[in-house]
């Protein structure tokens, strides 16, 4: 059942957001999650590469066409038989960056998985993340434009999102690595002036608020002094700005070189 | 030189005219004639060739584009020209216009939001046969590569298509297999429909022509404008839209399905609801049942969706949709 089917059902009782949180109540009572309660949610994950499973009955063969995006299923504990010749996962924030790269067939080059969960990941994409990471063992790096958004969603699947705090241990993944992009690749890659957008007081606002989140002391505080300056700055830009240089910039050289730092000094120069 | 011309009259379906067999729209022949005198006139020259010729060199690389991407292209390779991305977007319709081609052709990729589910296979050059009734409840996606599903080879046993405005009842229909009881297809955009879900149902409108195209949206102004967009096509895509219209039929939420519905699912309608319906009536491409039905959303100040029919059972959408379909109760 969706949210919104029990929603219109009780209508005369209350509004959704009552709804959503009555769920979340009983879901805390009884020690469960969402889809122990049989509530599911719409999909909007997109998953493509070195990957192959089963959901259903149904086979999902991503590893005979590794440029074609795939959806994520919905009943994400019914995927099993989960094979890949994968040597990392790549998450990226925007559905345009997953095209980008379907376009330039990264896959192809690159023996690796990439998910995207369209902006902020829902529920399937998230429980499907943490599935291929329980079942795959490979390590998993983010890509994220560089501002408060994109850091908001790099958190959302770290350590997952206050709403659903009751049932973060399903959801967070901890392997998360913050891949890019940084505040200090702008320099790095050679970004023209033009790129940099100004932060708005929206913006800044938002970054304030993401700077009092206490996994920012603890867990990350590295990931917390790239905020502090992109705040100290007052500066933004997407991943877009790297195709002033040519348009497969990112898939030919941005992530190659990243992901080659990651494996050579594990742990040193990505945030992890 | 020849612009599109944006006034407010243009802005609406109302200046479409319509053919014979109700299942084209042409918008109104509105260019204007700029003055190269007048700077601001002059810019706006230079930029739509200046997207052409950046077009022009990532198309010869044999790639596509975002339109974002395509901005910070132009920012810095034109720094006078372009400042924003909604300039870009409308030099870009300017472009279309001017060549009277689509944003695909210039190799603007489009993402897409589409699915399809039901008594369809589809086969993509080179690859299996896909059956989009094996799917499951996410459906089979619509790619946003026109090209692509131009070449797609579709066969049916369906007898009738229908369009879902919402993708929790597309869910519903595709994971409660529907259409082993009835022959349907099942396609939703996810609310506002894109180009490539468009063009996929107006391929399949070619393709299989006996099969009538029906709506499944809430009762709401919103609900009959997206049926008015997969019909008519919208203004905001500019001179592009007009190609991928169908001829969709309204089968439901309608007014006689009100009793239906128990009296606490209904809510009033808001500002935008009657901004839009009011938008809708000016239109004079709106069909007479259609605007009664419209005319009766308005006077009610109410409105419903589609999940209040659950009221009577999770399973009563399928019978429901059977009903009206062997009932012919769709305008």
């Amino acid at each position: 059942m969706g949210l919104r089917e029990i929603y219109i059902t009780c209508t005369h009782l209350c509004f959704q957001t009552v709804v959503d949180r009555a769920i979340s109540d009983i879901c805390i009572l009884l020690q469960c999650s969402r889809h122990n309660l049989n509530v599911v949610s719409v999909g909007k994950g997109l998953v493509m590469g070195w990957l192959q499973f089963l959901e259903a009955g149904r086979k999902f063969d991503c590893i005979s066409s590794p440029t074609t995006a795939y959806t994520i299923p919905v009943h994400v504990e019914e995927v099993k038989d989960i094979v890949s010749v994968a040597k990392y996962i790549l998450i990226v924030e925007k559905e345009s960056v997953f095209q980008r790269l379907a376009n330039d067939k990264f896959c192809n080059a690159n023996r690796c998985i990439v998910i995207t969960g369209r902006g902020y990941p829902d529920i399937p994409t998230r429980r499907f993340l943490r599935l291929l990471v329980e079942k795959l063992c490979l390590p998993v790096y983010c890509l994220v434009d560089c501002d408060p958004y994109g850091f908001d969603i790099l958190t959302t699947y770290r350590f997952g999102s206050m709403q659903m705090a009751y049932d973060a241990k399903n959801l967070r993944v901890p392997e998360v690595q913050w891949l890019g992009v940084f505040p200090s690749d702008f320099e790095k890659y050679d970004l023209p002036q033009q790129c940099l957008l100004p932060l708005t007081s929206e913006d800044k606002r938002r970054t304030e608020t993401l700077l009092l989140r206490c996994y920012l002391q603890k867990e990350v505080p590295e990931w917390r002094l790239e905020l502090e300056l992109m705040l100290q700055k007052g500066v933004k830009f997407e991943i877009e700005a790297f195709s002033v240089h040519t348009l497969s910039f990112l898939s030919d050289q941005y992530l190659p070189s990243k992901i080659q730092e990651v494996e050579v000094l594990p742990g040193n120069k990505i945030k992890s | 030189m020849g612009k599109i011309n944006r006034k407010s009259s243009n802005r609406r379906v109302s200046q479409g005219l319509l053919t014979e067999d109700d299942t084209w729209i042409f918008l109104s022949r509105s260019f204007c004639k700029r003055s190269l005198m007048r700077a601001n006139a002059a810019k706006a020259f230079i930029r739509v060739w200046k997207v052409m010729e950046m077009c022009f060199k990532i198309l010869l690389q044999e790639k596509r584009v975002t339109q974002r991407e395509l901005f910070y292209k132009l920012l810095c390779v034109s720094p006078d020209c372009f400042s924003s991305q909604l300039q870009v977007n409308r030099t870009i319709q300017d472009v279309v216009s001017l060549l009277r081609c689509s944003r695909f052709s210039l190799g603007i990729m489009a993402s897409s939001r589409g699915i399809v589910a039901g008594r369809l296979l589809v086969q993509e050059p080179d690859k299996e046969m896909v059956d989009c009734s094996e799917c499951g409840s996410s459906g089979y996606a619509i790619s946003g590569d026109l090209n692509l599903l131009d070449r797609l080879v579709m066969k049916t046993d369906a007898r009738y298509i229908i369009i879902v405005e919402k993708h929790a009842i597309f869910q519903r229909l595709a994971e409660d297999r529907v259409f082993n009881h009835i022959p349907i297809i099942l396609i939703t955009a996810r609310g506002y429909p894109d180009i490539a879900t468009r063009f996929l149902l107006h391929r399949m409108s070619r393709t299989f022509p006996e099969l009538p195209i029906m709506a499944l949206v809430d009762w709401n102004p919103a609900g009959l404008a997206i049926l008015c967009t997969f019909k008519f096509g919208s203004i905001g895509m500019g001179l592009e839209a007009y190609r991928y219209a169908c001829n969709v039929k309204w089968l439901g939420l309608r007014g006689d399905d009100l009793q239906l519905i128990p009296e606490e699912s209904f809510v009033s309608l808001k500002p935008r609801d009657l901004q839009i319906a009011k938008s809708l009536m000016s239109s004079e491409t709106l069909q007479e049942k259609h605007r009664e039905e419209l005319a009766l959303m308005v006077q009610s100040g109410k409105r419903a969706e589609i999940e209040a029919l659950y009221f009577h059972g999770y399973d009563y959408l399928g019978k429901y949709i059977a009903k009206k379909i062997v009932q012919a109760n769709y305008i």
